[in-house]
């Protein structure tokens, strides 16, 4: 029994215990382990768990269906996926912008839906020319989220208001107030969502025929991977980012250092905020091209998961982000390939986040075995 | 108004067993953004015990309704278990580890309800449908003019949550457990020296947060929703942290601030009804209680101490 125990502690020790590495590492792990999880969950359930995330691949366009409708293929099911993919990654990175501030935005959904709505009836409505629309909307999408994410800031430091509280009932606030709006002045009869707005502010091409396919094109894509680049070089190489980290890190000390506590704070949830209300756009002027009343999207919650798993990386976050879409995203096509419900992908993502928080505890066991081990060997 | 006061009454007191839940933890040390999903959590147990049970007693039976209550107390405690064993053993983020104990609720209930509804009752549904509970009108006192209307058409779930609050009440304050529990939260190194585990008085507080945020969530869904799907999660459970943040995680001044948003929300559905407005306005009037919460915080934010430890994690070696 002993020895057993011994072989596993030595496995768990080569395997995570590289410092190294472990910022990669220990998050592959939670990975595996959630998966393995939900593989069991999947089984126990009666179903093939591998035939399972295989059909989550196909869902995304990263492997090949049996069959496609005409003008379909495997390529118009990942551009489909990389449209589901942008605000994702945009709302990752704001969460993980105001993490490294040690601020908490679990109100980037409300983010989304404010930058969303105000640019849906500024831009989306207008008749301006493709040229002239596209800007503006990403322009206007990322003002009206930096305002409510600076106003999220703002009461925290001038009244000392927790972030949490604030943001959820401004986003609690901004659900009903926009549903109301929508309900009294832009609602479609048919649809009972929000109007559609005009094909020339929207952000991703849909229905492009190229050759004989016809696809969804998002063009945010390239512009939030550049935005990953640039958060990472604004948080790693900027005099900025490292105040941020300081402030997030020991707010008395950053103070006792001289930095501006408060206004760090208040630009980190601006920045936060603005990623937020790109998010907002691209999935509502992208992804979707209306807005469903009294619905916050779930992307803003899933990110705070994304960002956790990459441990708030925005290089990382572009792996855990992507990683994150397929689940969420091909879990339509599992549930109708092989009839299991769909909620089956949120579970599946909860226990990620739920492993990828006990991360500290890993590292620590892991260095406490290593500890054992050194001693063991010691001793003789 | 006698509407105003029996509606408001209905929905500030499962917010305030609630908010009693939060204190527990909170006064102990530990953050507890996850009463969300532990009221979330307790509904859908005692739902699913409710609806499972259900066949056997006659229709007008109220066996059902009790054991209800009691399978989401006790769900609602298994479920923070979850919590204790992140923020206690395996030293988490608090805050992180709340919000995901929430995401989990939702993803959980939503896929088990629908799992089951299809397996068990061969139903594709997303709701346990579930009544509502008789309500009671105490005879005299809801004779007098006004206030009498607090006597009248009671839930049961209300006199339940009366009393439990009132034994809360007493363990918090006139108790040896509640005098270790506060010292939790702001100096657990000297409840540690006095010879009492830090580790267990918040393990405890932390299961008594559950079980009471689960006789709030079957509160929400048996009787004023009247089932139990994933519109249990409408932000209730972070109105409650607001409550106990403006009521200084103290017991009393908590019930005030429950009692504002319960007639703030009843008020403002009465006052569309009375200005026989369409009904979209109720969602202006939904965003009340919200909007009270966020003024009230800018006032009273200042003026607030929160436990000295809240948050932090145990360390004995640490000085």
């Amino acid at each position: 029994m002993k020895k057993n125990k011994n072989v596993f502690k030595r496995g768990m020790v080569r395997l995570l215990g590289n410092e190294r590495y472990q910022a990669i590492s220990i998050p592959l792990f939670a990975i595996v382990l959630s998966l393995l999880a939900g593989a069991l969950v999947i089984l126990f359930l009666g179903k093939n768990p591998l035939a399972a995330y295989q059909n989550l691949l196909q869902g995304s366009g990263l492997l090949p269906k049996p069959a496609y409708a005409g003008y379909k293929s495997m390529l118009t099911d990942f551009t489909s996926f990389m449209n589901a993919w942008t605000p994702m990654l945009f709302a990752s990175l704001a969460v993980a912008v105001a993490l490294r501030a040690g601020l908490f935005n679990i109100g980037v959904s409300g983010q989304m839906l404010t930058a969303g709505f105000v640019t849906s009836i500024l831009v989306g409505y207008s008749s301006l020319s493709a040229p002239a629309a596209k800007p503006l909307v990403l322009l206007c999408g990322i003002l009206a989220g930096a305002l409510v994410g600076g106003l999220i800031g703002w009461l925290k430091h001038r009244f000392n208001i927790n972030e949490v509280v604030s943001s959820i009932m401004i986003n609690y606030i901004a659900q009903y107030v926009i549903s109301f709006f929508i309900n009294t002045y832009y609602v479609n009869p048919v649809s009972r969502q929000s109007n559609v707005v005009s094909r020339e502010a929207r952000l991703s091409l849909m229905d492009t025929v190229v050759g004989d396919l016809k696809m969804d094109i998002p063009l945010g894509i390239v512009l939030a991977v550049l935005a990953a680049i640039a958060v990472k070089f604004l948080l790693d190489r900027t005099a900025f980012g490292y105040e941020l980290k300081c402030v997030g890190t020991s707010r008395n000390a950053a103070r006792y250092a001289g930095i501006r506590v408060g206004k760090n704070m208040v630009l980190a949830m601006v920045l936060s905020g603005a990623l937020a209300g790109l998010s907002g756009v691209t999935y509502y002027l992208g992804y979707f091209g209306s807005i469903q009343p009294k619905v916050l999207p779930s992307t803003g919650f899933d990110a705070i998961a994304v960002s956790l798993l990459a441990n708030s990386n925005p290089i990382g976050i572009i792996f855990s982000s992507f990683l994150v879409t397929v689940i969420s995203k091909g879990s339509t096509y599992m549930s109708s390939a092989s009839g299991l419900e769909s909620e089956i992908s949120s579970v599946i993502t909860g226990m990620i986040l739920l492993f990828s928080a006990c991360g500290v505890f890993i590292r620590y066991k892991v260095k406490n075995w290593e500890d054992d081990l050194t001693a063991e060997r010691r001793d003789g | 108004m006698e509407r105003i006061i029996i509606d408001g009454l209905s929905f500030s007191l499962p917010l305030f067993i609630m908010a009693i839940g939060g204190i527990y933890s909170e006064k102990s040390g530990i953050t507890n953004l996850a009463l969300e999903g532990l009221q979330g959590f307790g509904a859908f147990t005692g739902a699913l015990a409710a609806v499972l049970i259900a066949g056997h007693f006659s229709g007008s039976s109220q066996v059902t309704y009790y054991l209800a209550i009691l399978f989401a107390i006790l769900g609602g405690t298994l479920y923070s278990l979850l919590h204790a064993l992140l923020c206690i053993r395996f030293k988490a983020n608090q805050v992180i580890s709340g919000v995901v104990i929430n995401i989990l609720a939702m993803a959980l209930t939503a896929f088990l309800t629908k799992y089951l509804n299809r397996t068990i009752f061969s139903a594709a549904s997303d709701k346990f449908v579930l009544g509502v509970s008789a309500r009671i009108t105490i005879p005299v006192l809801s004779g007098i003019p006004v206030l009498g209307a607090v006597f009248k058409d009671i839930y049961p779930f209300e006199l339940i949550i009366i009393v439990v609050a009132v034994i809360a009440w007493y363990v918090m304050y006139k108790t040896e457990y509640g005098m270790n529990l506060r010292a939790c939260g702001d100096n657990p190194h000297a409840v540690d020296a006095a010879g009492v585990n830090v580790g267990k008085v918040r393990l405890i507080a932390v299961m008594v947060s559950g079980g009471l945020s689960g006789l709030a969530g079957i509160s929400f869904a048996y009787s004023i929703s009247a089932n139990f799907s994933s519109s249990i999660y409408v932000g209730y459970g972070y109105l409650a942290i607001a409550a106990l943040i403006f009521g200084n995680w103290t017991i009393l001044p908590t019930l005030g601030s429950c009692l504002l948003f319960g007639f703030a929300k009843s008020g403002g559905y009465y006052l569309v009804q009375l200005l026989k407005m369409p009904s979209s306005y109720s969602d202006l009037v939904m965003t009340l209680p919200y909007v009270v919460t966020l003024l009230l915080l800018i006032f009273f934010s200042k003026y607030n101490r929160s436990p000295r430890a809240l948050g932090e994690i145990y360390d004995k070696g640490k000085r």
